[in-house]
């Protein structure tokens, strides 16, 4: 029984983990643009397709795939970008607006992307080279005297998402570019009066947003070893699923939001099964969002959608 | 998204009639255009009121099981089941708006989502079946709800049906008119303008939204009903977000200015592009692309509140 909980609590942490990346990505095109970006998870998949041809057709190594991977997210959401999102900040729509029209027109290129996919690479279903070939490592037999796996998958990740965080609040927090980014996240007129130019911070975010859900994305299909077109429609759910339960806009928000989401769906998969588990993570957004909105760690300045 | 598609060719089998006027695919696709108009419709009323519902497939799916389990399973008369099915929707819609409607925007959107998510589990998990002239009948899971045959038992051709599906719509496409040039319609767009001014107007802004929420929800319902019937089988995975979001897509692509508006968004997607067989395959490609362009124009659809106000003379 604690071995099991100490499992699920592992295996929660580090499905968490890719969680976390997703929101933060969903996260930074939210603070600075206070509109959902529907085809955030589209594009993520179209990078996991693009790498997936490149194993196929190359045998390409891993770091080569888990940067093609990123490379063609970002392609596609500056795509999604310019053709969503640029053309509606400069038209003195009022923020509702012009929020509904950006997330309807990144839902149709969701579909876009959906089925340019699925015309280039016809199969349900890709293989994609594994993270780790080798066993999962047994760290329980020794200090507990029960058994306690540790996928090596899970390390990865787990590592990758750290350092991301870590990066992110270097970038955030320690470069000019980040101070710009803030400044447009807490006042986008007042940034653009004081010389930030605007336009150009909301490109950079939309791409570093992209590249971190791309190297989600490469964690997750590497892990499960196969790639779908569900990618796009789960990264999306995943992402603003976590995101909305950490708090909407707040960074720490995001990782504590996809850390609970994993450990909650491990737990409830291993204790009911997995369409319980979906229900849920579900209940506990619509309870978080109907008795307290902002969230497990909200802002500290709550934000206007 | 092919999956929650209802396949038009369905409605191509065998069927003969003398004096049909329609062929029998095109029947098919036109009672699909009336089918998503009534969702696209729940959609823009919550859109003008000034809510984003992700939720709306949730009524709809309530709407396909309660009238299909009516009809089916305990051998109700169409006409009861559909008016089973939009009380069901509102209640259902009333009571997730009840601690949701307080939320604005993303959060409002996400709360929906959340409750049509689980109600779609719910349904995958719901096993109720009960043995019709020795046949088991009802929602049996992930597996579905088979057997919804009303319309065949009771004589009605695709055409009657597609007339009843028309006539339906059009009986509350003239009430949402006439509710737009009444008070109520004026109220209904200041809600969704200006919730703050609204409520120093007097307007009890959240009550006033249930109000709307609950007609959406039974609005969707009877849209949901109607698709059981000429489905003739239903499961839980047709009433997934991509159905919802189409409803949403197809009201603001049409426009957000007029009734007319979501009908004509149903009609530019399923009845133009759907169908026209000449972009097989490619179809998303072409009409994702135009739809975000077209929302670079006009960002409240075709049909947008400045051309209605124009084509009616300013008499609304």
């Amino acid at each position: 029984m604690l071995a099991d909980l100490l499992q699920n609590t592992l295996d929660g942490l580090a499905q968490g983990a890719t969680y976390a990346l997703l929101a933060l990505g969903f996260t930074l095109i939210f603070g600075v643009l206070r509109r959902a970006n529907l085809s955030y998870g589209a594009a993520i998949m179209f990078g996991a397709y693009c790498a997936t041809w490149a194993s196929l057709r190359f045998q390409s190594g891993l770091l080569v795939l888990a940067l093609v991977t990123i490379a063609g997210a970002v392609l596609a959401g500056a795509y999604v970008e310019r053709l969503c999102f640029a053309p509606h900040n400069a038209r003195g729509l009022r923020p509702g607006n012009a929020a509904i029209a950006s997330m309807v027109a990144s839902f149709a290129l969701w579909m876009q992307f959906e089925e340019i996919v699925t015309l280039w690479m016809p199969q349900h279903l890709y293989a994609f080279p594994a993270l780790y070939e080798g066993a999962a490592l047994d760290i329980g037999t020794l200090t507990l005297g029960g058994p306690l796996t540790l996928r090596v998958e899970s390390l990865i990740t787990l590592a990758c998402a750290t350092a991301i965080c870590a990066a992110l609040w270097l970038i955030l927090y320690r470069t000019r570019f980040g101070l710009a980014v803030r400044a447009v996240i807490d006042e986008p007129g007042a940034a653009g009066l004081s010389g930030i130019n605007v336009s150009w911070v909301l490109i950079r975010v939309f791409a570093l947003a992209s590249a971190i859900g791309g190297l989600a994305g490469y964690l997750v299909v590497a892990t499960h070893g196969q790639v779908t077109p569900m990618l796009g429609m789960w990264s999306t759910l995943k992402g603003m699923l976590a995101m909305m339960i950490g708090g909407l806009g707040s960074l720490p928000g995001a990782i504590v939001g996809g850390l609970v989401l994993g450990l909650v769906e491990a737990h409830t998969q291993w204790f009911l099964g997995p369409q319980s588990r979906d229900l849920v993570s579900y209940l506990l957004l619509f309870v978080l969002l109907a008795v307290h909105p902002a969230g497990l760690w909200p802002r500290s300045k709550p934000v206007e959608t | 998204m092919q999956c929650i598609r209802p396949v038009c060719g369905r409605a191509a089998s065998p069927w003969k009639r003398k004096g049909r006027i329609l062929d029998a695919y095109l029947i098919g696709v036109l009672t699909n255009v009336g089918l998503f108009s009534f969702l696209a419709l729940s959609g823009y009323l919550l859109l003008i009121a000034g809510e984003l519902s992700f939720g709306q497939q949730a009524f709809f799916g309530i709407g396909a099981y309660a009238a299909g389990a009516a009809t089916a399973m305990y051998g109700a008369p169409l006409w009861l089941a559909i008016i089973l099915a939009m009380a069901l929707g509102a209640a259902a819609a009333f009571l997730i708006g009840l601690p949701t409607l307080r939320l604005r925007g993303l959060y409002f959107a996400m709360a929906t989502l959340a409750a049509a998510e689980m109600i779609r589990i719910l349904f995958e998990l719901l096993h109720f079946q009960r043995v019709v002239d020795g046949e088991l009948v009802g929602p049996d899971g992930t597996q579905g709800f088979r057997g919804i045959r009303w319309i065949f038992e009771a004589g009605f051709g695709p055409q009657d049906y597609l007339c009843l599906v028309w006539a339906l719509l059009a009986v509350v496409l003239l009430a949402l008119l006439k509710i737009e040039r009444s008070r109520l319609g004026v109220t209904l767009r200041m809600v969704g303008e200006d919730p703050g001014l609204s409520s120093q107007l007097g307007i009890d802004v959240v009550r006033f939204r249930l109000g709307v929420a609950a007609a959406a929800g039974s609005l969707a319902a009877l849209g949901g009903a109607l698709f059981a019937h000429h489905n003739t089988y239903v499961e839980p995975r047709n009433f997934d977000i991509m159905l919802g979001v189409h409803g949403l897509a197809y009201a603001l692509i049409g426009g957000l200015g007029t009734a007319f508006g979501p009908l004509l968004g149903v009609l530019l997607d399923i009845g133009l592009l759907e169908s026209s067989r000449v972009l097989s395959g490619y179809r998303m490609i072409v009409f994702g692309g135009l739809v975000a362009l077209l929302l670079v124009f006009r960002p409240r659809g075709l049909l947008n509140e400045a051309l209605v106000h124009r084509l009616t003379g300013g008499k609304r």
